[in-house]
């Protein structure tokens, strides 16, 4: 094995493969990261050196194991429950059916999208006092805290990740909505004040439309001081847009017109 | 649970790296396929170990907690891009916690805890010997740093326990950073050689 890349010195040329330590330790710049990963595609015996230096961080690792907070399995298994995993990496021919699109000319699209970064975690700290406040709304006492718990802590998941970012909207016949969504999360929370009030029989529900088609996600709680509580919606697909439509209170299996909100996410 | 307890107690069955590496890679293998008891168990060989590096990192118990949550989230994700092929399991969750852990702390760091760190960083290999104290692994990876030059050891240290880039290594050693870079690849050449790693 060399040791400091004395052989294959190329003259007036960096030599990136001296980088493998600083990389596989993380310790370079973005910028740096990505010119050593484009020299890996091309350096088999660097991409073999990584992954040997690789072994040895995860021992390095392996010293500092540390026993986690107690409540964390129960907290992750809950969440990889209702997350969705990511297909294998081999391609799968399957062309996106566009059969939704005229759908989603029909109207006007009514949000705009407000890259918010949620820098100062105001926002993040007034939708979990929302959660807490209205969060139990039905079941048995135990079953509402927990359920207020698990939803929280998946809110806040969504809220404290490092792309969240934050949409709103306007709700035909009145009301506004606003979206803190985390690509990384696959999953968005989604607030709304001020909705038109419907009769008991019909109620609002709320949907993921992508290419496949649209996907209920649940009817809407009642207003509680003119606010709707936070609903988190996670398995979100590229191509998806958020729907709000007026059902039957039971909820509907599609979608029907007119869409009250049509946010591209 | 530590470490040393998942693979003491855990599977009396299976002694050596080996046979517990390739028993966790079959894991992950269901846990790409959707298996949740696959998980569970996955969850509890690695979750001491995702926890550890990533509260090294980033100190900040809180935050540590949080970044764990992902990681393990992301392990259940993504678990059908591991590549048995490349190496270990704890290979790849320990890319997954460090990377994850120094995002985090690169991306909120503010001045002031930036500071405190440097001030406690500049004994790295006490930190280490104070992290290490018990468990045969600890002993083995402590061993090991002890083979290294002084300079090659706190270059791992401050970069992979402190979360520093090469460049900020450099300064805070007064090397030059090519220096360091070179004694960054040298060190965990020789500590892959000395623990023994498999390819």
């Amino acid at each position: 094995m060399k040791l400091s890349g004395i052989t294959m010195r190329r003259t007036g040329a960096r030599e990136p493969h001296t980088l493998a330590g600083a990389y596989v330790m993380d310790a370079i710049s973005p910028p740096d990261r990505a010119r050593f990963e484009r020299h890996l595609e091309r350096c088999d015996e660097c991409s073999r050196e990584v992954d040997g230096l690789r072994e040895a961080t995860a021992r390095l690792a392996s010293a500092t194991a540390a026993s986690p907070p107690s409540g964390l399995k129960e907290r992750v298994m809950a969440a990889a429950a209702m997350t969705r995993q990511q297909p294998p990496a081999a391609p799968v021919a399957d062309s996106p059916k566009v059969t939704i699109s005229a759908w989603f000319r029909d109207l006007g699209v009514l949000a705009w999208p407000n890259r918010l970064a949620l820098a100062g975690g105001a926002l993040a700290v007034a939708l979990l006092a929302l959660v807490v406040t209205f969060g139990v709304s039905n079941g048995s006492m135990q079953q509402q805290l927990d359920d207020a718990v698990a939803s929280s802590q998946q809110v806040a998941g969504v809220l404290t990740a490092q792309d969240a970012h934050m949409m709103a909207g306007q709700v035909l016949g009145g009301g506004t909505i606003s979206v803190v969504m985390s690509r990384s999360k696959d999953a968005l929370v989604f607030t709304a004040k001020g909705l038109r009030p419907l009769p008991a029989t019909r109620g609002y529900e709320l949907w993921l439309v992508g290419p496949g088609g649209p996907r209920p996600i649940e009817m809407l709680p009642p207003e509680s001081d003119g606010m709707i509580s936070p609903v988190i919606v996670g398995g979100l697909r590229h191509g998806d847009h958020l729907v709000l439509t007026v059902e039957p209170a039971g909820g509907a299996p599609h979608p029907d017109k007119p869409m009250m909100l049509n946010l591209i996410l | 649970m530590t470490v040393m307890d998942s693979q003491g107690s855990g599977e009396p069955a299976r002694p050596g790296h080996q046979a517990q590496g390739a028993d966790l890679a079959a894991q992950i293998v269901l846990v790409a396929r959707g298996d949740a008891a696959a998980f569970d168990a996955v969850f509890d060989r690695i979750s001491a170990h995702v926890f550890g590096i990533v509260r090294r990192v980033i100190r900040d118990p809180a935050q540590s907690e949080e970044v764990t949550q992902e990681v393990l989230l992301e392990v259940w994700r993504n678990a059908s891009t591991f590549d048995a092929g490349r190496g270990s399991v704890m290979a790849w969750v320990s890319m997954l916690a460090h990377r994850r852990a120094v995002d985090r702390v690169r991306s909120v760091q503010k001045e002031t805890e930036r500071e405190r760190r440097i001030a406690t960083s500049e004994i790295p290999f006490d930190e280490v010997a104070e992290a290490v104290e018990s468990g045969l692994e600890r002993e083995r990876v402590r061993r090991c740093l002890g083979t290294l030059t002084e300079l090659q050891r706190e270059s791992v240290t401050l970069a992979y326990y402190g979360g520093y880039t090469y460049g900020q290594v450099a300064s805070l050693l007064s090397v030059p950073q090519g220096t360091v870079k070179t004694r960054m690849r040298d060190a965990l050449i020789r500590l892959r050689d000395c623990l023994g790693v498999a390819e």
